[in-house]
């Protein structure tokens, strides 16, 4: 399949539109930006690309594009750059893998953390409970859940920090 | 106090909206980091939406698509749309694109030499058919029509009425008409025609045929298209 190219635009687009907004998802958390950034990627991209690129060739284009893409966003937003793409990926990217390791990382972060840390940012972030629902939940008041939370998650990135370097 | 960054950052964050601007110093930036990948690992919450998919593939077909096919038709030239999205980043790499000169969607030059010509419908069996109102057409206006065995679309323009048929010369899609653009645009790929029938943009190695023209003339405040007659 390496060889193989796509024959226009639209076949570009449609077999690569998923994992670049899943990518961009996975980066910024929210849907309405990951929307605007896939967009901005499929209309920077898709200009300069060359008809010979092979399948491969269009992902890596695409996944540096979007590299760029985001840190620009990044940039506009914070000042710096909360999240960024990796450049070091193999040469033949699949699709269906590119944010597939982002729930082990979660999972891992959390098995890290206290019961009621771990428990109030499963509520909070992978259940979408609100403060309230959570609170009562976890039987704590709904000013409890909300300090609970935010300590959870200094610890949370702290821990991840250390792991990581 | 560095709290309320990342308390206001995570509260959008959950809400599901976008990102606002901030200046999170690196511990904050850590934690806004690690409760996006929280966030993100909520199952299920990571395709993308239909609708998006669908209207993205438009806005690509009618923006890129413009910006880099050569025009055939001048009237067109100066009627390009700005890209509404994008920085500095898109802006650069449509600049590049340009000079470099090579892109996925313009159509092989050296098979562009000699467009098919536009022919007129001629049916074995016609009829005239009323297919709109004369004060429903105004100059510079298009109108969509659809008589069952054929369908189209009719324009005026300087006081001229002309005719053309609604299905790409392509693969056979219907056209729909893109009346800010004076285009009528083919949803299958990204050929699109001007309202007099000419290719204007085509993704293929050879440029799909214009689009055939219907006879058309005005009686009595009614416009009439000669369609073929239907089948007894």
């Amino acid at each position: 399949m390496t060889d193989a190219a796509y024959p226009d635009w639209d076949a570009v687009y449609r077999d690569n539109v998923t994992w670049v907004y899943r990518l961009m998802y996975g980066k910024v958390g929210n849907q309405p930006d990951a929307e605007d950034l896939t967009a901005e990627v499929f209309m920077t991209a898709l200009r300069p690309m060359r008809v010979s690129a092979t399948v491969p060739e269009v992902r890596k284009y695409l996944r540096m594009t979007a590299r760029t893409v985001l840190a620009s966003y990044w940039g506009d937003r914070m000042g710096r750059e909360v999240t960024s793409i990796e450049v070091d990926v193999p040469e033949v990217i699949e699709p269906e893998s590119v944010a597939s390791d982002a729930p082990d990382k979660v999972r891992r972060l959390l098995q890290r953390l206290p019961d009621n840390y771990r428990r109030i940012l499963e509520l909070r972030f992978l259940q979408a409970f609100s403060v309230r629902e959570a609170a009562s939940q976890m039987g704590v008041t709904v000013a409890n859940a909300k300090v609970l939370q935010y300590r959870a998650l200094r610890m949370a990135a702290q821990s991840g920090e250390e792991a990581t370097s | 106090m560095s709290d309320r960054t990342v308390r206001r950052f995570v509260e959008g964050l959950l809400r599901g909206q976008p990102t606002e601007r901030a200046r999170p110093d690196d511990f904050e930036a850590d934690q806004m980091k690690t409760a996006i990948e929280l966030r993100a690992a909520r199952l299920g919450s990571d395709a993308p939406r239909e609708e998006f998919v669908t209207d993205l593939h438009r806005r690509l077909a009618g923006e890129i698509v413009d910006e880099q096919k050569p025009v055939i038709h001048p009237r067109w030239a100066a009627r390009r749309r700005q890209v509404v999205i994008g920085g500095s980043v898109a802006a650069a790499s449509a600049a590049a694109g340009l000079v470099v000169g090579r892109n996925l969607l313009a159509p092989n030059e050296s098979t562009q030499a000699a467009p098919p010509t536009q022919g007129e419908l001629e049916p074995n069996a016609g009829t005239w058919r009323a297919v709109g109102a004369s004060v429903d057409l105004p100059d510079g206006g298009a109108l969509a029509f659809d008589l069952g065995s054929v369908n189209g679309f009719v324009h005026r323009t300087d006081a001229k009425l002309e005719a053309v048929s609604g299905v790409c010369t392509h693969q056979g899609c219907k056209l729909w008409l893109d009346a800010p653009e004076s285009r009528l645009r083919c949803p299958c790929h990204s050929t699109s025609f001007s309202l007099e029938g000419t290719t204007v943009t085509h993704q293929m190695p050879i440029a799909p045929p214009p689009l055939p023209k219907f006879q058309v003339r005005e009686i009595n405040g009614v416009i009439e298209v000669f369609a073929p007659t239907k089948p007894a």
